[in-house]
């Protein structure tokens, strides 16, 4: 692969190279594999045969259902490598055993009890490997009344308190029901704690030598991911309320989102900041547009006028600022002047992106049994001493069985045959 | 005997403010890092102002309660670090220490003196992660954010609400928790590539930045099948799927119905549960909690197509049902059956109702000298042989500055008592608290 920085970065290792992860993951801890991978760790996910189930999840590649066609699947598993194997028989745990002993961690989302009634539990397989990581990510982890609870992403965002705190005002949609933001984040809490519980493991690890065993909890890393509802709760028994495109408050608080002439929104961040200095600023940007209306009267000398007409302010000089360009103009146009606005953008706006492509970070990943490569997100953060990348698009079922099984464990191609025919792989 | 820390004797310089950064270095404390605070009075964000100090207690720098929960398990170091003696003073700090971590905007830092390459002559691996919001590279470095400015921004806020309506967006600054992660989730992976290496690195990360990867599914969407998220009935609000609109996945899992938020008894501002069915098993299931109403048994939703293109009627049929019990009650009884449900939690509903948390022991008091014995987040996940603990309350500000200065760098007690008189480690005028009075003895 190379990015588009036009930095080869074949040569440089990532800062987790030499690590053998084993994934044993659906859709709540693919993320965090995935995580592990692109950082230079050796994520080889273990499938059922025919398939891990979160194959089946959409969209799919041009609309056509088919498990090596999952856009999600796609992007939650590049940097991993793949292999099937039936952990219900005696020929799999046997091989999964043989691969543990050789692997740093192992990252599992099993249902609680349910590789230890396969006699796989931590203890077992860290005898021959004391220096064994594994970390089960669960939904609520491996004790309580909820233990055995089913889950989704909706449901962490309900229990979690995500959707307490996110909705419309009352004057915006009335009667509207709590809402849960989109896009799967309750797996992306879960596998973000589960990723600093490994790496803390690991840190460990390179002074001990010694590994253990992580009860992870995605109920608890969402009921973690509310900022400070628990502390508005604690020190003042405060719960809030929702409002349209900002902050939960106790209280209804001034507008932050604000309507552009392309019909896309700004969010403007101008209520609790309104000094005479700021206002003067924000003349200054208002006046780029003939906009700044009596925003340089020197009444505004005076906080007490600001306070008094705060809304004329918000509600009328930048809501009508905002109106009169697109929502790129208005975010750029603030930005340039130290304002902290951001347009409301959907997400195929950041391929036109500028700064995205300066720092690289769009990246082409090559299909090769498609004959053609695709543009993925890249890395969250640039690591400079040593790079992130995608190593290799998502594993197809059970690509790596021969490269695994036969040349790391020595199987022949007859074992491997015996072994899909009997369901094993 | 305690148990020993993950991160034991690690020591990290932490030049982070408001919430993103501190968020981070919360977590590398509480596995066992020393976190040293360098803070500064006149330029304090974070502390100030506070909308979560009690309401029977003074607001003052110590007295934020979301601060408190926010910056757990470190020390305070009050210092002037743009003057020539606080420069000096981190410098010798970074000396001693393994990790520097910092959320200014691009350029801070480095205009101080202390940039990546300045700290490597001190220290040559030392480990230097910057969290600022659009990055130190590329044409917008200068830009800046708020959690809610990066995820709008990034596409996240957008993913967010019902069709035809506004952004709902995220209710809280949902990048400045994920921010402080990646800030966490830096460091560890820096700290683990300098121990199997002797390597250091700087590692830039930006807030706006990393929220991008958090849409992926979406971006392929656009990039694979050229299909982008402005459409009709996207985003779907809590469903999987807006009845009437083209059938597309939403990236939040499966297509399928029930999937939505439900009132419940008493009808109050957060009586709703969540039901979804993944499969008309699951479906049935809830037909029997329900007590098999007539309406149930119709053959249009017998299937999961026929349930989705009469979505309506079957939300009003199940809200119907679930507004005769508690949202704790109604959980019970689905999840007893095999059918997925979950209350909508307020805070107030986490710390007191939720009995798995309470289980888990999701919210312990900790005394803090200002706040009292106040309760405080503890970690989502139990490491057997290395357990991430809350054991410090958050500092009082410059709470530990004698002790960083003369026990760890080895100053004088009388170069202690310049550097106050000389505005160093307080600005002169500004009245010192009594525990600074204290150290001065």
């Amino acid at each position: 692969m190379s990015d588009r920085r036009g930095t080869d970065t074949h040569t440089q290792l990532g800062p987790l190279a030499g690590l053998r992860i084993l994934e044993l993951a659906d859709e709540k801890g693919q993320f965090c594999g995935k995580l592990l991978g692109d950082l230079g760790a050796d994520v080889v996910k273990i499938e059922p045969p025919g398939g891990e189930p979160s194959r089946r999840i959409g969209p799919f590649l041009d609309d056509t259902p088919h498990p090596e066609r999952s856009l999600s699947f796609w992007y939650y598993n590049t940097s991993k490598r793949g292999i099937t194997l039936n952990l219900e028989t005696a020929d799999g745990r046997q091989l999964f055993e043989r691969l543990a002993a050789a692997s740093d961690v192992i990252l599992e989302t099993f249902r609680p009890g349910f590789l230890a009634s396969l006699g796989l539990d931590y203890q077992a397989l860290r005898k021959p490997n004391p220096g064994l990581i594994m970390c089960a990510l669960t939904p609520f982890g491996q004790t309580g009344p909820w233990r055995d609870y089913l889950s989704s992403d909706l449901l962490h965002m309900a229990a979690g308190g995500e959707m307490a705190s996110s909705g419309y005002d009352e004057r915006d949609v009335p009667a509207a029901p709590p809402i849960a933001p989109g896009g799967g984040n309750a797996w992306h809490m879960g596998g973000h704690f589960a990723f600093m519980a490994i790496m803390a493991a690991l840190v460990h690890r390179t002074v001990t030598w010694q590994g253990q065993y992580i009860d992870a909890s995605i109920h608890e890393a969402c009921a973690l991911t509310t900022e400070a509802a628990i502390a508005n709760y604690v020190y003042r028994g405060e719960v809030l309320r929702r409002q349209t495109g900002r902050h939960h408050a106790a209280g209804t608080t001034p507008r932050t989102q604000f309507r552009a002439k392309d019909g896309n929104y700004v969010c403007a961040l101008v209520a609790g900041r309104l000094t005479p200095k700021y206002i003067g600023e924000l003349a200054d940007l208002l006046d780029t547009n003939g906009m700044a209306g009596d925003l340089r009267d020197p009444k505004y000398q005076d906080p007490a006028v600001i306070a008094a007409n705060t809304s004329h302010i918000i509600d009328g000089l930048v809501a009508d600022f905002i109106a009169s360009q697109t929502a790129e103009e208005a975010y750029h146009a603030a930005q340039q002047r130290g304002f902290t606005w951001g347009a409301v953008r959907p997400p195929e706006a950041l391929l036109d992106d500028p700064h995205l492509h300066d720092r690289g970070f769009w990246k082409e990943v090559e299909h090769p049994e498609l004959g053609r490569s695709f543009v993925y997100p890249g890395e969250p953060a640039i690591y400079n001493g040593s790079p992130w990348r995608i190593s290799r698009r998502a594993p197809l079922i059970g690509e790596h069985n021969s490269e695994i099984f036969c040349d790391e464990l020595g199987l022949s191609r007859g074992d491997l045959v015996v072994l899909a025919e009997n369901r094993v792989i | 005997m305690p148990q020993p820390r993950a991160l034991e004797n690690i020591r990290v310089v932490d030049f982070s403010w408001v919430r993103a950064g501190p968020w981070a270095t919360r977590w590398l404390g509480a596995f066992g890092a020393e976190i040293i605070k360098i803070e500064w009075p006149e330029s304090e964000r974070g502390r100030l102002p506070s909308t979560t100090t009690p309401q029977d207690i003074e607001v003052n720098l110590n007295t934020s309660g979301n601060f408190n929960d926010t910056n757990v398990n470190k020390k305070s170091l009050s210092l002037n670090v743009r003057s020539a003696k606080g420069l000096e003073i981190v410098k010798r700090l970074v000396a001693v220490s393994d990790l520097v971590i910092e959320n200014f905007s691009s350029r801070v830092l480095r205009n101080w003196g202390l940039g990546y390459e300045a700290l490597c002559e001190i220290k040559p691996d030392i480990v230097y992660v910057s969290m600022s919001g659009y990055g130190h590279t590329g044409r917008h470095h200068h830009y800046t954010t708020f959690g809610p400015v990066a995820q709008a921004a990034s596409g996240l806020t957008y993913l967010s609400g019902l069709p035809g309506e506004p952004p709902a967006g995220w209710g809280w600054s949902y990048m400045d928790d994920t921010g402080g992660m990646y800030g966490a989730m830096c460091a560890l992976t820096g700290l683990y590539h300098r121990n199997m290496t002797g390597q250091g690195q700087h590692i830039d990360l930006s807030q706006m930045v990393s929220s991008v990867p958090l849409n992926g599914p979406a971006l392929l969407d656009f990039t694979v099948n050229g299909r982008g998220s402005r459409r009709p009935g996207y985003p779907p609000g809590n469903r999987a799927h807006w009845p009437g609109t083209p059938l597309v996945n939403n990236y939040r899992g499966p297509t399928v119905a029930p999937h939505n938020a439900y009132r419940t008894d008493p009808g109050g501002y957060n009586d709703w549960c969540v039901i979804v069915c993944h499969s008309d098993e699951e479906w049935q299931r809830l037909v029997q909690v329900m007590g098999a109403p007539s309406w149930a048994a119709s053959a249009k939703f017998a299937t999961v197509a026929g349930r989705l293109q009469h979505q309506e009627e079957l939300d009003q049929g199940i809200e119907a049902w679930s507004m005769t019990s508690g949202k704790y009650e109604l959980t019970e009884r689905c999840q007893a059956a095999g059918v997925r449900a979950l209350p909508v939690q307020s805070a107030e509903d986490r710390v007191e109702h939720d009995p798995q948390l309470r289980h888990r022991e999701m919210y312990l008091p900790i005394e803090h000298p200002a706040l009292g014995m106040r309760k405080v987040q503890n970690a989502p996940f139990k490491l057997s042989e290395t357990p991430a603990e809350n054991r410090l309350p958050s500092p009082l500000i410059g709470q530990h500055t004698r002790q960083i200065v003369e026990d760890l760098l080895g100053y004088s007690h009388e170069e202690l008592c310049a550097g106050f008189a000389d505005g160093t480690f307080w600005p002169t005028k500004r009245p010192r608290f009594p525990y600074m009075e204290e150290m001065l003895r």
